[in-house]
Order: C-alpha cells, then structure tokens, then sequence
C-alpha cells in the first residue's frame, strides 16, 4: 500500500517564449494544442539518476521510517543503455543491497512498476518497495520537431509501497494492464538499439531522436485509457461517479479533457499539472500524485483512479482509496537534483 | 435534414462549444475555427456516441458539416444492414 510520495523538477524553466526562439511554433500554438506553459529541462550534467535519487530521498522520508528492499525506476531515458539506473539509485539512497531494476514501459511505465512493485509484496520478496518514475527526455528530443519538443519536460516522481492489508486505505486494487506492439512506430528513437545500431554514420540523423506520430497517439491514447479505465473500474466494483480524482498521465490537456469527457468524470475531479510541468512521460503521475497531495486537492478518503497510455503502444489503471500520508512539504523540489 | 446531420451537429455544439450560428451544412469544419486535433477529437466522439468508427484519414477539415454527416449517415446504414 501507499506509505509515502516525493517529486522533483530540475531548477532550469523553459517557458514557451522561449521553446519559441527555437522552433517554428509560438505561445499560442502550444497553449492551446496541449495546455502547456512552460516545463523544466534538466541542464547538461544531470542525468535522470539525479532526479530519481531526489524524488526517491523524498519519498522515503514522507514515509516516515526509511529504507526499502527493492527499487524500480520506471525511465525510458536511463543514465545509460546499460547497466540499469535503478542500481545506482538504490547506492545513492543509502539502500546498497537491494534488489534494483528498471522498468520499460515508456509513459505507463509507473503504472506497471506500482504494479511489479506490489507483485514483490505479494509474493513476499520485499516488504517496502521504491517506485520511482523518473525522465530526461529533453536528452532525446529533435530540436526541430515542435510537436514533441514543446510537449516533454523533464522529472522524477516516486511513491514508497510497503506490505499492508488489502482494505487498508491506501492498499492498490487489481491492475489493468496492456499492451500493443502492432503500434511501437508510433512512439519510438529506431536508433541505437539492436536493429538499428549506432553506427559512425546513421543513415537519418533524426532516427536518433525521439518521435511521435501526433494524431495517431491522440486517438490511441483517448481510447485505450479509457476501455482500460473501465476495465479497473469494473474489477473495483466502482461506478464512474464514484471517482473522487482521476489522475491521468499528463500527455496533453486535451487527452484529459477528452478522457473526462468520455467516461463522462466531472472535470473538476481531474488532477492537472500538465501547464506547469509537460508531459515528464514515466514522472508524470507521481509527479501529479506528490503536486494535488501538497495542494490540499488529494485527500484521504479520496477514491482515486490512475491511468496511463504510453509508448509501446503500452497502458495501464488502478484504483485506490487515498491514506493517510505524513504531512509532506507541497512543494514538488526534493533536495536540489543539480548538486 | 437527415437524423445524422441533426446528430453531428448536437456534438459540436454541446461537447466541442461550436457557436451554433456558425453551423450550416455547407460550412467545413476550417470555417468553425478548429486545428489538427479538432477532427480526431471529433472522430472519438461520433464513435463513443453514435456507435461508428470513421478512420481518420476518411475526414478531413476542409470537408462539410454535411459531407462529414453524409459519411456518418453511410456507416450507421452499412452497421444497421
């Protein structure tokens, strides 16, 4: 169950003005097209371990009694193509020893780490879990391509699980899980893997960008959240109006107005920090999660829902009822990532 | 005007906020002040609620309101057969 939750945000803000500067696109166009104002970018130096280990320390202190037996960084832009940042992570939490790997879901990945996280608990393999998402995808993005380098940003998310009893507030109900490889061009970097590997020369410089094909994923996402959102409601016994707070991954403010719309959740239950933050992809949701925690709009009792879609083609949802959390400090800064 | 056009045209107006004024069956979509993700918006929609999947390179904003409730007309027909 839910003991604990920790964010952070590279100090750097990148405002739409100046994203503006750089590519063909203006305030406007971004605003309205997905809600975003602005974003953090990490600078260079600072890799998603840094952020990872700052949302983490967060986490592990909200939850009051430190420690963890196993970690799960949840990134689609890791310290390196190998080893795992997860190792690193848990070195750097002080947690040498445990159990640590990295989850490949693109922007389900949180979801399906929660879900791994609470699978190692049910099995009895760890009795606290570190879940963290964390993201520096300004590392792979065209600064040519408008369409993706205004909606990402860059941050680390976490939430501590640990052993609880399955009507305890706070305890995770039964995961709906998918995926769709028929859909992996969609959102993709071809580059640098094993089918297209580096090489001194790339036959497109591009392939070693991040890319996606923006109406495409709008449509995949609107509807595979969805019917997955129902799926959770469903094994839950909830109805849609029973939804205290839908938190979405923050893809675009307009897949979650649609989102909403659709299942027919008044939007004033669904939390946002999207026009603050982007799309921090694997972040997203812990990010969320730790903001409407500190701002008071998340509150114990809360019958909550999350959902994500993401590369892959990948989804994800579950449901929980909100615990009680020590008081956290509402800001979404951990100890400065850049040190 | 056909039940499909009077449908499409409930849509726009009570999900997307389409000024009613602007709505007329030889208007295109260009003309209501919509973008890119406007249509596929719309698509996702008409399918939830009149039960109809239109792919997305099948509309397109330089189509009518008509063209576009011609089309959802069709489908309705071609599943109801």
């Amino acid at each position: 169950m839910l003991a604990g939750l920790g964010s952070a945000l590279p100090d750097r803000v990148v405002t739409n003005e100046e994203l503006t500067a750089l590519t063909d696109s203006s305030d406007e166009w971004i605003r309205t097209r997905t809600g975003i104002r602005q974003r953090h970018f990490a600078v260079e130096g600072t890799a998603t371990s840094d952020l990872a280990v700052a949302a983490g320390q967060c986490a592990l202190k909200s939850s009051g009694q430190g420690g963890a037996d196993a970690v799960l960084v949840a990134t689609t832009t890791p310290d390196r193509p190998c080893p795992a940042t997860a190792p690193l992570v848990a070195s750097r939490l002080g947690l040498s020893g445990a159990a640590a790997f990295d989850v490949g879901a693109v922007c389900t990945g949180f979801i399906y780490a929660l879900a791994v996280a609470a699978g190692l608990i049910a099995a009895r393999s760890a009795d606290r879990v570190l879940v963290i998402g964390a993201d520096t995808f300004s590392s792979i993005l065209n600064p040519r391509d408008r369409t993706t380098f205004a909606v990402f940003g860059d941050g680390a998310g976490a939430a501590l699980l640990r052993a609880g009893e399955p009507d305890e507030p706070g305890a995770l109900n039964t995961f709906d899980l998918g995926s769709d490889g028929e859909g992996r061009d969609l959102i993709t970097v071809r580059a640098g893997g094993s089918q297209q590997r580096l090489a001194a020369t790339v036959s497109d410089p591009d392939d070693q960008y991040f890319t996606m094909a923006g109406r495409e994923v709008f449509r995949h996402a609107v509807q595979r959240m969805e019917r997955s959102v129902r799926a959770a409601l469903e094994t839950a016994g909830w109805q849609h109006t029973d939804v205290d707070r839908l938190v979405c991954h923050q893809a675009n403010q307009r897949i979650l107005d649609r989102l909403a719309d659709l299942l027919g959740i008044d939007p004033r239950r669904v939390v946002s920090n999207i026009a603050l933050v982007g799309n921090t992809a694997a972040a997203s949701i812990p990010l969320a999660l730790h903001q409407a925690h500190g701002d008071g709009s998340l509150r114990a009792g809360h019958r909550v829902l999350l959902t994500a879609f993401g590369g892959g083609l990948t989804w994800g949802s579950v449901t929980l009822t909100w615990p009680r959390l020590a008081a956290l400090d509402g800001s979404t800064s951990g100890p400065s990532p850049e040190n | 005007m056909t039940n499909s056009y009077d449908a499409l045209v409930d849509l726009l107006v009570h999900r997307f906020d389409v000024d009613p004024a602007k709505i007329t069956p030889e208007a295109t979509f260009e003309d209501l002040d919509i973008d890119s993700l406007f249509m596929v918006e719309l698509l996702l929609v008409v399918q939830a609620e009149l039960g109809v999947e239109i792919p997305d390179e099948a509309a397109t904003p330089r189509d009518t309101i008509a063209k576009a409730a011609e089309l959802i007309g069709a489908q309705l027909a071609a599943s109801a057969s």
